[in-house]
């Protein structure tokens, strides 16, 4: 009994490694991720289009309460899966960095240096005595020196950059979608059908439009705008008549 | 953490060095005793790059000639240079600390510092910190192009096509209000600036004994030092 009290062990404490070198609770924050819904990033030469899917659980419910994409600084949108609540830690971080970036040096922050700065502050949360990793995913999308980029964090603190990414739950279907839909060359409008029809894919009917949240961030004008609901409904109508005609 | 300019909540102060940490209390020191650059030095911009001139004295409180050969411009970014105005002491230590900054700037995110980036931080640096009597000149060269700052002690920082700081800072911009124009070569900028030095060391006592000529282009910094002027101007 002793032996299995022990192994049980390892996914308690945050900074202790199993005997085969695994971060239990690491792996478990990106299980919270995964109950999260899910959020995407689509990049084209025009700019980055983040996409989130914010269902909610009750028609009482307010849906504007319910916030899965920020603007972290006018050229930078993060948009994420997971806890809430860690999140918005997160990207209240993201928006003092940006911040400070203007104060320390006069100019706009890098979008990866941004995204390392983050991911930084969420490797420190997984070698840290009593703190808990931070359960979110987030995507990181901007424009910096005029070329759109687009970022994600994991909750161990690995940066990876995508050209398109999905975060959260149904990640998996949702890749795969973008990895065969995707082209180099689309526009933004076409970006952001792109992101709408992924996020759609694991359902089964097409989501309506008030539950996604879409954002882009255009290299014409640097900076962060979400796509209101009208524009948002002629997408999700177009998307609906083409998979109509298929 | 007992730096007041620490913000408490993890995050960097953007008025402080990332290595090491602003002593407190006022520079010490009087005026018999700490080396000063009474000194002139001189920005130009121009097409092709930029050319700092500095003159050679040290002093002892604007009275006495400490050190007749101060090389009183650093490279301190691999197309930047700045140089030493004031306290010889601030002006080395704040040299040392923006060249770990350009550094550290560079290796992190893989590309050179921008001049404008790195003329805020100095700005940031001498406002807060222990670099008070120091009245430097930045001059450097990005992919904007030349780019010439003059940073006074108070954090005060200024661009300009043409400028001077320094003990003799009138009597090179008589000099150079007159041969100044946009369109000089970096040769006849090297020239223009020797000979303003010229008239500050004929005049200031606290400069002298020869001239120091940094050329910035986009290939770097080359610094050569000259006690004759016959040979730079």
């Amino acid at each position: 009994m002793q032996g299995q009290s022990q192994q049980q062990a390892y996914d308690r404490g945050i900074t202790i490694f199993s005997p085969d070198g695994r971060l239990y609770q690491v792996e478990y924050a990106r299980e919270a991720v995964k109950r999260g819904t899910a959020s995407v990033g689509v990049r084209t030469p025009d700019g980055v289009v983040l996409a989130a899917n914010r269902q909610i659980s009750s028609p009482l419910m307010e849906r504007s309460s319910v916030e899965k994409i920020h603007k972290a600084d006018d050229h930078v949108g993060v948009a994420s899966a997971g806890h809430v609540a860690d999140a918005r830690q997160l990207i209240d971080l993201a928006r003092r960095r940006a911040q400070g970036e203007q104060l320390r040096y006069g100019q706009e922050i890098g979008v990866e240096t941004l995204t390392r700065s983050i991911t930084d502050h969420i490797q420190e949360y997984t070698q840290t005595g009593g703190a808990r990793p931070f359960g979110v995913a987030l995507l990181v999308g901007g424009v910096e020196d005029g070329q759109p980029r687009l970022f994600e964090t994991d909750p161990s603190g690995t940066d990876y950059e995508w050209q398109a990414a999905a975060v959260g739950g149904d990640r998996d279907v949702i890749q795969g979608y973008l990895e065969e839909e995707y082209r180099e060359d689309i526009d933004i409008d076409a970006g952001i059908e792109l992101a709408i029809s992924a996020l759609n894919e694991p359902e089964e009917e097409s989501v309506a439009a008030e539950a996604v949240d879409v954002a882009t961030i255009t290299t014409e004008d640097e900076s962060f705008s979400t796509v209101d609901d009208e524009r948002l409904e002629s997408i999700v109508a177009e998307i609906d008549t083409e998979e109509q005609d298929e | 953490m007992n730096n007041p300019l620490s913000q408490g909540n993890g995050d960097p102060s953007p008025y402080e060095p990332e290595l090491g940490s602003l002593p407190n209390g006022s520079q010490t020191g009087d005026d018999e005793t700490v080396n000063k650059t009474g000194t002139t030095t001189i920005g130009i911009t121009t097409d092709e790059g930029v050319v700092i001139a500095t003159d050679m004295r040290a002093s002892l409180g604007g009275r006495f000639v400490s050190n007749k050969n101060v090389q009183k411009v650093e490279q301190i970014h691999p197309t930047g240079a700045l140089t030493l105005v004031g306290s010889v002491g601030g002006a080395q230590s704040f040299i040392r600390t923006l060249r770990s900054e350009v550094n550290l700037y560079e290796s992190r995110r893989d590309e050179p510092m921008p001049i404008e980036a790195l003329a805020t931080l100095a700005g940031n640096f001498a406002r807060g910190g222990p670099f008070r009597a120091i009245n430097p000149i930045l001059g450097g060269v990005d992919d904007e192009g030349s780019h010439v700052y003059s940073i006074d002690p108070a954090g005060g920082v200024m661009a300009d096509d043409y400028t001077v700081t320094g003990s003799g800072m009138q009597l090179a911009y008589g000099l150079l209000e007159q041969e100044y124009e946009d369109d000089l070569s970096l040769a006849d900028a090297k020239s223009v600036a020797a000979r303003a030095i010229k008239s500050a060391v004929e005049r200031d006592t606290g400069s002298g004994n020869g001239v120091f000529l940094a050329e910035v282009t986009d290939e770097g910094v080359d610094i050569q030092g000259h006690e004759e002027f016959d040979a730079v101007i």
